[in-house]
């Protein structure tokens, strides 16, 4: 249900906590107020004012928080585009969007190409977006969402996904990073074929370094001419540079494990904190220990490979796309045990079933039940800075949480209720089974497709 | 036809005929275009030219089954490419009438030992390959000399062929347009079959509804000239067809997956035509299915990738020998323009990967005759045929060979082309 209840207070009674932070209260109370964690224990009062939840037979955890995301935007493609070359599942573009921020074929770095580093996606969510109330269904009170169209998307914000009036009450956090998309994500697309540069890997790569480069002088620049701008030409101004400079992180994408090892190569040469995402190849050992060795963290797209529904009959899978559709969802696991630090990402999936299977893959496949919550609660509130505001259940942490009977990744286990921001929501019931398909993008949706089940939404 | 005046007497060498047993120390005797003798001890008639042939070996020349020549002479420069015209069904356009005597390219196969090829017109109006979309019906490909003074002349059938470019399923085309590997697809928006298999299927199930239709037009047309009703117009597009109709001329079919060549085998059938099915791939797959029905194929590039990238490295260079296993009549075809001097490579590689010497001898040679209908009078050395002949200082599937003489319809034709002539006017740069 979209509409929330408020109360002052609410006290969930005599329930199970899974505090993530902490060691698990078998049987305790949480009292939320004000939006805010009050408190949590074993022995804390219910407070005469609160609305009291009888928590027997339920569990309590912290809110879900996807860690790079596109819900509460409007319409849009899926943060999958996102993920570019990862694999043919993920190559949908986005390239309408990319087209209109390079109306001419770009000649060079000069012209900026595929570039809105200085958009702020807190400026643009809402609560009737894409995806907020399905994905709060499914046990998620935030997400970190970014913009993903061009080679530098623009700056992203950690969320609440509640469902109110304004997109302004549901930003925690903004900006919260620079999302730079690396391969054929738009414009005129590659390989010469007059879209303008970049076109090819080199080029992007050299675009990303300039950027930098240019960013780096234009710093030097501004802040000698603020310090004294007599007899000095002042500096042009440049919002492309403003956009970088104005961001604490960059994300930047790395499927395969040769990605990874160039992307830390890259990143080094960019001196800026960075994050990677995508992930697929992270099942490798290779992968982990490049990963522990750079001590980055790498965000992991849950949204493991498939088979093609509509392939080719007579087309035989490589040995490599199917070693990759087998462990993919191992890397998780994988990640843990090499102590690299990551969190889990949606990456168009949507449905509370699909988000649900997708956990289950990655524990099925080695990943403990607890390391697999940490990696959607606590771990992505520390990649992105927020860990002092959310993740966990503690005290003067906002009142994110998940009601559930059961265990939250089983399939059977009903989300009874939902708190973001110390609003309670139930979930919506579950549409029935096939009746959406947009947990999968079909690697030849096209544009116009996308744009029309964001509309559906 | 033209024929050499001059009688020639090729003495004391070993003939490898194709069709027979070599014959050691024999002489050839050639006389107004034809082979007029060959023997031990023969007397030279008077007034012939003697060709001391002593540790030289006499071979049919070769040829080439899938070539573009005399239609396109520098591939990237549109001005020296005839190649084909727009259009879906152009059955009526003639590649022979397009034939440059003089295009550079003969001379250069020539020395290499090729003394006729298979021209094919293909789609791409005026500009080449792939100008003109799609095409189903590109012409009729013509078998040709390598040497003639006029494309009337080079002529050993005007019409050896009817070119069918059967639709491909799932953009994969022939060797060479074969799948990408997936690290290369990932990087294409929208490959990968973008819009899905079922999509592709659609399309080619519509595409070949397109060529049986064509079809059914030229047999309803073929009736009505039959009957000559009055008010019968004639169409040379749909007259072209007859004879393909009647079994006359073969369907060249340019089809590369098992599938496609699968429904392509059922199309003749039903359509009671014959076929020659040109660069196949898969042939493990579809062999059994060729040999049952008595469909030869002409086989394109040997030295080429795999397919996929698990195939087997030797994929492509295993399929003549996978050919010959299954009993499917076969030859050689380079499909390149610039490479059809390499024709005995080919053969020779596929040698290499478990052909049989003799095999690809009469692959590209006896083979090709007599797939495209002329298997009495070129392909090899035989007394009353074409003298179409070379004379080599070794096999001509050697790199390491040399051809000395080459003989098409009797005359012997100047082992000399542009390489040749810059070579001669630079070593003599003082």
């Amino acid at each position: 249900m979209a509409f929330a209840q408020s109360h002052p207070a609410v006290a969930i009674h005599n329930a199970k906590i899974v505090t993530v932070s902490g060691s698990v209260i078998n049987k305790g109370t949480v009292v939320v107020r004000n939006g805010l964690i009050d408190a949590v224990g074993e022995n804390v009062a219910v407070p005469p004012d609160a609305m009291l939840v009888e928590g027997e037979g339920l569990t309590v955890y912290p809110g879900l928080i996807d860690s790079l995301s596109n819900w509460g935007q409007a319409g849009g493609a899926s943060a999958a585009a996102a993920a570019g070359r990862g694999g043919r599942g993920t190559t949908a573009a986005a390239p309408a969007a990319a087209a209109a921020v390079t109306a001419a074929p770009a000649r060079g770095p000069e012209d900026r190409p595929q570039t809105t580093s200085w958009l702020k996606i807190a400026d643009e969510v809402s609560p009737t977006g894409r995806g907020v109330e399905t994905a709060r269904s499914a046990g998620f009170t935030s997400a970190v969402t970014f913009p993903t169209r061009g080679i530098f998307g623009g700056q992203g914000a950690v969320i609440d996904l509640i469902s109110g009036e304004k997109g302004a009450e549901m930003i925690v956090a903004s900006p919260t990073g620079q999302y730079i998309a690396i391969g054929r994500t738009g414009g005129g697309g590659g390989g010469g074929m007059g879209g303008g540069f970049p076109s090819s890997l080199m080029g992007y790569i050299a675009y990303v370094r300039q950027i930098y480069l240019d960013a780096e002088h234009y710093k030097l620049v501004k802040d000698a001419y603020a310090a004294n701008p007599n007899g000095m030409t002042r500096p042009e101004y440049d919002r492309a540079l403003e956009g970088v400079l104005e961001s604490k992180r960059i994300l930047l994408p790395a499927n395969r494990l040769v990605e990874i090892d160039r992307m830390i190569h890259l990143a080094a040469d960019l001196k800026q904190p960075y994050i990677l995402y995508g992930g697929r190849e992270a099942y490798r050992p290779e992968a982990a220990a490049l990963l522990k060795k750079a001590n980055i963290a790498l965000l992991v797209s849950m949204r493991w490979p498939e088979k093609n529904r509509d392939a080719d009959p007579d087309d035989v899978d490589s040995v490599r796309t199917l070693e990759t559709r087998d462990k993919a969802a191992s890397a998780p696991a994988m990640l843990q045990k090499a102590g690299v630090k990551f969190a889990l990402y949606s990456d168009g999936l949507e449905a509370s079933r699909d988000l649900k299977a997708a956990v289950k893959k990655a524990i099925d496949a080695g990943l403990s039940r607890e390391d697999a919550l940490r990696a959607l609660t606590l771990s992505p509130a520390e990649i992105f800075g927020v860990a002092d505001r959310m993740g966990s259940i503690e005290k003067g942490k906002i009142g994110n949480l998940v009601v559930t009977r059961g265990d939250i990744f089983e399939n059977s286990t009903k989300v009874e209720m939902v708190f973001v921001d110390g609003r309670k929501y139930v979930p919506a019931p579950e549409t029935p089974a096939g009746g959406r398909g947009a947990a999968t993008d079909d690697p030849g949706r096209n544009q116009a497709e996308v744009n029309q089940a964001g509309v559906k939404q | 036809m033209v024929l050499s005046a001059e009688t020639i007497v090729i003495r004391n060498a070993d003939v490898y005929p194709v069709t027979g047993a070599a014959m050691m120390g024999v002489t050839v005797i050639l006389q107004d275009g034809k082979i007029a003798e060959i023997g031990a001890k023969l007397l030279p008639p008077k007034g012939a030219r003697i060709i001391e042939g002593k540790g030289l070996r006499v071979y049919p020349g070769m040829i080439d089954s899938g070539t573009e020549l005399g239609l396109s002479e520098v591939s990237s420069t549109r001005e020296t490419v005839d190649t084909g015209e727009i259009g879906e069904f152009m059955p009526q356009l003639r590649a022979l009438s397009a034939v440059n005597p003089e295009s550079e390219h003969f001379g250069v196969v020539r020395v290499n030992g090729i003394t006729s090829v298979m021209t094919y017109p293909a789609s791409g109006g005026g500009g080449g390959r792939g100008g003109g979309g799609s095409q189903h019906i590109s012409g009729q490909a013509a078998l040709i000399h390598t040497d003639g003074w006029t494309w009337e002349d080079m002529a050993v059938d005007r019409s050896a062929a009817m070119h069918l470019i059967f639709p491909s399923l799932g953009g994969r085309g022939g060797r060479g347009g074969g799948m990408a590997p997936d690290a290369i697809l990932d990087m294409i928006p929208g490959a990968a079959g973008a819009a899905g298999f079922t999509a592709a299927k659609r399309t080619y199930d519509a595409q070949v509804a397109k060529i049986v239709a064509f079809f059914d037009e030229a047999r309803q047309y073929q009736k009505e000239r039959a009957a000559n009703a009055p008010g019968f117009k004639r169409d040379l597009k749909l007259e072209a067809m007859i004879p393909v109709l009647e079994g006359k001329v073969p369907l060249a079919v340019s089809a590369s997956r098992a599938s496609v060549i699968h429904d392509a085998i059922a199309f003749a059938e039903k359509q009671k035509v014959k076929i020659v099915i040109l660069q196949p791939r898969d042939i493990a797959k579809v062999g059994a299915e060729l040999k049952a029905k008595n469909i030869p194929v002409i086989l394109g590039r040997v030295l080429a990738l795999p397919d996929t990238e698990d195939s087997p490295y030797d994929e492509a260079f295993t399929q003549p020998a996978e050919a010959y296993k299954a009993g499917v009549k076969f030859a050689f075809g380079t499909f390149n323009n610039e490479f059809v001097r390499n024709l005995p490579y080919q053969a020779a590689t596929a040698v290499g990967f478990g052909l049989p010497y003799d095999e690809a001898l009469k692959a590209v040679t006896i083979n090709a005759a007599q797939i495209w209908g002329h298997g009495n009078e070129i392909g090899s050395v035989e007394k009353g045929k074409v003298a179409d002949l070379i004379v080599t200082t070794g096999d001509p599937l050697e790199i390491t060979t040399q051809v000395k003489y080459l003989f098409i319809k009797g005359k012997e034709v100047p082992l000399v082309n542009k390489q040749t002539r810059l070579y001669e006017k630079y070593m003599s740069r003082q």
